[in-house]
């Protein structure tokens, strides 16, 4: 039994922070319908970028806690910011044009920013300190749960509450929404369409940034082309939870996490993949909307 | 032209209705339409008109009721079997093929009677050829016939409105059909144009096709249908000749709140 | 296409494709080594390159997962060569059968898809197919490393040996996969693929079968990459899981996107800056991929349409 709960402990982790990675899919989805291939890199860069801070030595070495949180914060504004920039550099000349020519931009976006990390950084696996965080943790039976996994559970949870909070009860989340229904029908109602999409490209990806931390954090290394197999991971989380549904997102990121961790105690790490994407192609098949999508009717 | 009365239809819905989620788009609705009629289905703004037309070409299935045609049962068939069984429509907004020829667009409506293999077309046989050659040569015949042959090779959606409606006709017509459904034929086209529009109307019907045509252009509607169905709210309110449904009071009080132009006078 | 106005327009521009397929025949006699081998692996994905065309640029769908077929075309060849000592020509066949069956299979179930959760199910074929090669699938595939020794053609008791003769090859394959595109362009698939990229409803009321269709493209397009996959496990004498991955399929679907969709020269244009730049640049090693993606994006921002789109109905 305690197996089982150890199991459920490391797999609300990982769903925590593949959910806060499929968010940003997921919101960006909603919006222009279009699957932003560069967003898994701008989460991992956001490790990476956190790892800079985190070993930086500013405040010297009882930096502790105010160095932590400046990482996050760091990483987070500097991805948003990217985010924004990739929006209006990459994917808004191309509004009018064929979906798939976005596409091909996202792609190479991919590509420029995977690459650029192996630039700045290096092309070798960098490790995370180990004395980053407080070598804590708590007994549940024979079960235990670290500090970092507290860490990302509970920011997690903030992070996706404050989301849901900000999307359902303010006017600018319901703007959000609005566009990701009919973008036409929510400019004629006054709504600045472009202010929206802006503004989901600096959340989504900030969103991820603080998930891609936490990737770094948990597993204490990045590398440059982390991005793909993360954002792949967490795209699916977004699919199976239904793509362009928020709280999908978050459900999908859970439940994927929770498989991962039960599948890793029978399976090998390898064939772990294949099956998830197994069960990706399974749920299309039978359900592409996902749990919580919407069957959208075209009209003829 | 009015064709016999009895004998078996051509066309017949028993009962047809569906829903969309909870609205009940078209209920118990029954007609007929008999061989070499040419039958009417007019009804306001949103009567359900087009979605009967979805039901009995396979776009959509009903949930109620059948569909007969030629003596088959055809109720929920995909659109490319209901086409096989020799029914064609033409749709509200056009679909032409976007960036092709109008030849190319109408060598389209003879997809059914094309027999080339799919490796007899990746190798060029002799046979695949020839067969290409038969093929231009009657859309060109049917291009002549409506007057479309001067622009066979021009891009078929860069023509003039009334011509991509003619081109659309086109690639029906070059299928041999023997039902055709049309969606508001006249929807954008002037006077004369609709004038013309009732002379080819009439004159498919007189070489062997029938015709059901939803339309709200009365000038068309009253001059060119042989009988008339209209519905409204889904449901059928009315039924006979062009003279009855102008004085049958469900159907003046159903467009009674509409535009002049579309008040039946 | 159809008999159309021939402009002498028109006519110079089909004549530059041939006149450049016969400029190719003598580059083994102008260019030395490692430059031949460059061109014959640009055939190679040249012929892959335009497969992918036929599934994504002329049928319309969204297929991230090609690098599949090319890679079961190669591998079946290298099986049935290492292991069960087949002539190449004759595992030719067997690989175009094999990869077009396996892509009518895998398309079956998902031609039915919106666009998107299409490319999504082809990259989970694709992820899946090469988590299998590397986990040596049957004890066949021969793991992460692949397999070696593949051998050469033979010819009536002739090896094709040499760098030359093997560009030969690949330079005759390319110009009847060139042949075949053409004919597919004149021929009712070929319609009938542009019908369902354009519109697929409208395509079926006239009685077109778009699944049969959607699944024909998918195998078609499978069969070619197949036979590429044959010519690329001779080429470089053996086969491993790393040339088939997802990213091979994503840059397959990018020289179409900015090659020019549908578009023969477009593709083959993208094709050769794809892979025959950056094998050039070489020496640029870790900025080529950078400048890469910048040049990707500029390219789809400044001419989304493509490098060199198709030409207007002709």
């Amino acid at each position: 039994m305690d197996v089982v709960l150890q199991q459920f402990i490391n797999g609300v982790t990982v769903g925590g922070f593949y959910a806060l990675i499929a968010l940003g899919y997921t919101m960006v989805y909603g919006v222009l319908k279009l699957i932003n291939f560069a967003h898994g890199d701008l989460c991992i860069l956001a490790a990476f970028i956190g790892l800079s801070v985190l070993t930086s030595g500013i405040g010297g070495a009882n930096a502790g806690a105010l160095l932590l949180a400046a990482a996050f914060i760091v990483a987070a504004v500097a991805i948003g910011i990217a985010g924004a920039v990739l929006e209006f550099t990459a994917y808004r000349p191309l509004r009018k044009a064929h979906r798939l020519s976005a596409v091909v931009s996202a792609l190479g976006a991919s590509m420029l920013i995977e690459n650029g990390i192996m630039l700045i950084w290096s092309p070798e696996v960098k490790v995370f300190p180990s004395n980053l965080l407080p070598d804590i943790s708590w007994k549940m039976g024979t079960a235990s749960i670290s500090f970092v996994q507290v860490m990302i559970i509970l920011g997690s949870l903030i992070l996706m509450a404050g989301l849901y909070f900000y999307v359902h009860h303010t006017r600018f989340g319901t703007a959000i929404r609005a566009s990701a229904i009919d973008q036409d029908a929510a400019r004629l109602m006054g709504i600045n369409v472009n202010r929206v999409i802006a503004s989901v490209f600096v959340l989504g990806p900030a969103l991820g940034a603080v998930g891609g931390l936490f990737v770094g954090l948990y597993y204490r290394e990045a590398y440059f082309n982390m991005g793909w197999i993360y954002g792949l991971n967490a795209f699916i989380a977004a699919i199976i939870g239904g793509i362009g549904n928020i709280p999908g997102a978050m459900l999908g990121g859970l439940l994927l996490g929770l498989f991962n961790a039960f599948a890793a105690g029978y399976v090998s790490s390898s064939w772990q993949e294949a099956i998830t994407f197994a069960l990706l192609i399974a749920i299309l098949l039978v359900r592409p909307t996902g749990i919580l999508g919407e069957r959208v009717a075209e009209k003829i | 032209m009015t064709p016999p009365a009895g004998g078996t239809p051509l066309l017949a819905l028993d009962g047809v209705g569906i829903s969309f989620g909870g609205l009940r788009a078209v209920d118990d609705l029954t007609f007929s339409v008999a061989p070499g009629e040419i039958k009417g289905l007019i009804g306001p703004n949103g009567a359900g008109k087009t979605t009967v037309f979805n039901m009995i070409t396979g776009v959509y299935e009903p949930t109620d009721g059948r569909i007969h045609f030629a003596g088959e049962d055809i109720t929920g068939r995909p659109p490319h079997r209901v086409a096989g069984s020799g029914i064609l429509r033409t749709f509200q907004t056009i679909r032409l093929f976007a960036g092709m020829t109008v030849l190319e667009n109408v060598l389209a409506g003879q997809h059914l009677r094309t027999r080339q293999t799919w490796w007899q077309s990746l190798l060029a046989t002799p046979a695949q050829r020839r067969e290409e050659a038969e093929l231009v040569d009657r859309t060109m015949t049917t291009l002549e016939r409506l007057d479309l042959a001067t622009v066979a090779h021009e891009t078929a959606t860069s023509l003039p409105y009334g011509m991509q409606r003619r081109v659309e006709l086109a690639r029906t017509l070059v299928a041999d059909p023997k039902l055709l459904i049309l969606d508001e034929p006249a929807a954008g086209l002037n006077d004369k144009e609709s004038s013309a529009l009732n002379e080819t109307i009439r004159s498919i019907r007189d070489s062997g096709i029938t015709i059901l045509l939803v339309e709200h252009d009365m000038n068309v509607v009253m001059n060119v249908t042989d009988s008339i169905v209209v519905i409204n709210f889904g449901k059928k309110i009315a039924e006979g000749g062009p003279a009855e449904i102008q004085s049958d009071p469900a159907v003046i009080e159903a467009y009674l709140g509409q535009d002049d132009e579309e008040a039946i006078a | 296409m159809v008999a159309s106005r021939r402009t002498p327009w028109v006519a110079l521009r089909r004549a530059v494709g041939p006149l450049l397929w016969l400029l190719g025949l003598l580059v083994p006699i102008l260019l030395n080594g490692s430059w031949i081998s460059i061109m014959a692996i640009f055939a190679i994905y040249a012929m892959v390159a335009l497969s992918q065309d036929i599934v994504l640029g002329r049928a319309g769908m969204y297929d991230m997962g090609h690098a599949v077929y090319f890679g079961v075309g190669a591998y079946v060849t290298a099986i049935l060569n290492t292991q069960f000592g087949w002539p190449i020509f004759v595992t030719w066949p067997v690989a175009i059968v094999a990869a077009a069956l396996i892509g009518a299979l895998l398309s079956a179930p998902i031609v039915k898809l919106r666009g998107d959760y299409l490319l999504v199910a082809t990259i989970g074929f694709n992820i899946i197919f090469v988590l299998a090669l590397g986990n040596n699938v049957a004890n066949l595939t021969g793991g992460p490393d692949g397999i070696f020794g593949v051998g050469v053609p033979h010819l009536f008791g002739w090896a094709l040996s040499s760098q030359g003769t093997l560009f030969y090859l690949d330079w005759l394959a390319l110009a009847a996969v060139l042949l075949l595109m053409r004919n597919l362009e004149r021929s009712r698939i070929g319609r009938v693929f542009r019908y369902l990229k354009e519109d697929e409803l409208a395509a079926t009321t006239l009685g077109v079968n778009a699944r049969n269709y959607k699944i024909l493209a998918f195998a078609i397009g499978a069969g070619i990459a197949g036979a590429a996959g044959t010519l690329f496990a001779v080429q470089l004498a053996s086969v491993s899981p790393g040339s088939f991955v997802f990213t091979e399929s994503v840059t397959l679907f990018a020289i179409v996107l900015v090659g020019g969709q549908a578009s023969i020269p477009g593709v083959l244009l993208g094709t050769a800056l794809m892979f025959v730049v950056p094998q050039v640049f070489r020496g640029l090693a870790q900025y080529r991929y950078f400048a890469f993606g910048i040049a990707m994006i500029v390219v789809m921002v400044l001419r989304p349409q493509g490098i060199w789109p198709r030409g207007r109905a002709r």
